[in-house]
């Protein structure tokens, strides 16, 4: 993983418990963030952007919250829209049911990932091989 | 002669332990000062971290600052007007005013202000950051933490310094005035005369400098010390700790430092 991690390293936009949110942002500034610094996005537009992502994800009304009042299925979905807020991302999933551990199984990332598919390039779930059945895979790949 | 060898020793060891972290300091202040002066400091996410520093450093302090300031400068000008007064030394009135209130009195009170309030909490956060490893969420998304976390810091400490130290100065010359006028029955035009030719463009100078540098160094030293917290919980308190121990010794060598300077 660490390997595909430093060869996408430009477009890279991780969702992972090892990249938190940052705590003392509002959900919309973490996701603004990224627009911000790289493409000196003005900060209303961006705050625009991420709050009409946020709203395609139901999510609108965490928009002021802080990471420690969000919920797991709300965390998730704001990492995922701040990792798509790269320019044409690619998007690494990490062991995602670490982040949202009580889905059965991995339709809930398909299904978020479908909603930000004008946004990213790629997508890619680097998970344990004992979750694989999970995700509904059948080989034996570990990734 | 090996127990003198041995002593040798450990007097070496006990200084390269205070000069190794000290170079390792001015090393990261001289890469912080340089990337000042990048370009790609200035985006949208590092003037909006400016924007609230601002706020938290300069804005919601003013209510106890100035009540500080108040009170000190009713302090200062009571017995200053008092000993000119008694000494028959009122022809000095001025020089004590510029000389003493605003180039040394003010910064020193300011910096210890925003010391206690900015830089023990900058040092918190980042070792908090460190520790919860928020630090690592910025890296991975390439945001460089000197541009978007330190710089906008640093600027804003040196930016407050400037303005709170100025702030201060006026509100206690302000109530110089009003005591210049009580106890010698001074005209505004008088007093502000007085000051005028009291002023010296070296010392204002000197000062500018002095706070500049008070603001750098008060908020580079708590990050940087910030950041050599560990993955644990416990080493935040020893971070803020070694943190605001530095910060105090700072203030000390500047201020010396700018005393030699003015004083040569």
């Amino acid at each position: 993983m660490e390997g595909f991690l430093a060869d996408h390293k430009s477009h890279l936009g991780l969702v992972s418990l090892e990249v938190p949110l940052i705590s003392n942002l509002p959900v919309w500034s973490n996701i603004a963030l990224i627009r911000q610094y790289h493409e000196n996005m003005p900060w209303e537009e961006a705050k625009t952007l991420a709050l009409d992502l946020l709203r395609r994800f139901g999510v609108a009304a965490t928009a002021e919250k802080r990471n420690p009042s969000l919920t797991a299925e709300e965390r998730f979905c704001i990492m995922l829209i701040r990792a798509a807020m790269v320019r044409d991302a690619v998007v690494v999933l990490d062991r995602p049911f670490r982040i949202f551990p009580d889905l059965p199984d991995g339709r809930f990332f398909m299904d978020s990932l479908r909603k930000v598919d004008d946004l990213i390039a790629e997508a890619h779930f680097f998970d344990y091989n004992w979750e694989k059945e999970r995700y509904g895979a059948t080989d034996d790949a570990e990734n | 002669m090996g127990a003198m060898i041995t002593t040798i020793e450990n007097i070496g060891k006990a200084f390269l332990s205070k000069i190794l972290p000290l170079r390792g300091t001015l090393q990261f202040a001289t890469r912080v000062f340089l990337n000042i002066f990048d370009r790609r400091t200035y985006n949208s996410a590092s003037r909006m971290v400016f924007i609230h520093q601002f706020y938290f450093t300069s804005v919601q302090i003013l209510p106890l600052f100035l009540f500080v300031a108040v009170i000190f400068g009713s302090l200062i000008n009571g017995m200053a007007f008092q000993v000119v007064k008694n000494l028959g030394l009122s022809d000095y009135l001025g020089r004590l005013l510029m000389g003493f209130v605003v180039t040394e009195l003010s910064p020193f009170v300011t910096v210890l202000l925003i010391a206690l309030r900015s830089s023990s909490a900058i040092n918190s956060e980042i070792a908090v950051m460190k520790v919860s490893r928020e630090l690592n969420t910025l890296e991975s998304f390439r945001i460089d933490l000197i541009h978007y976390l330190f710089i906008p810091r640093i600027l804003n400490g040196m930016l407050s310094m400037v303005l709170l130290t100025s702030l201060f100065a006026l509100v206690v010359l302000s109530i110089g005035l009003l005591v210049s006028s009580l106890v010698f029955g001074t005209s505004v035009d008088a007093y502000i005369d007085t000051l005028l030719h009291s002023a010296d463009v070296l010392d204002i100078v000197i000062l500018l400098i002095k706070c500049a540098a008070f603001g750098f160094f008060i908020t580079l030293i708590p990050i940087r010390l910030g950041l050599n917290a560990s993955q644990e919980l416990t080493s935040i308190p020893v971070a803020v700790l070694n943190g605001m121990v530095k910060v105090f010794l700072a203030i000390v060598t500047i201020e010396a430092l700018s005393s030699i300077l003015r004083f040569i």
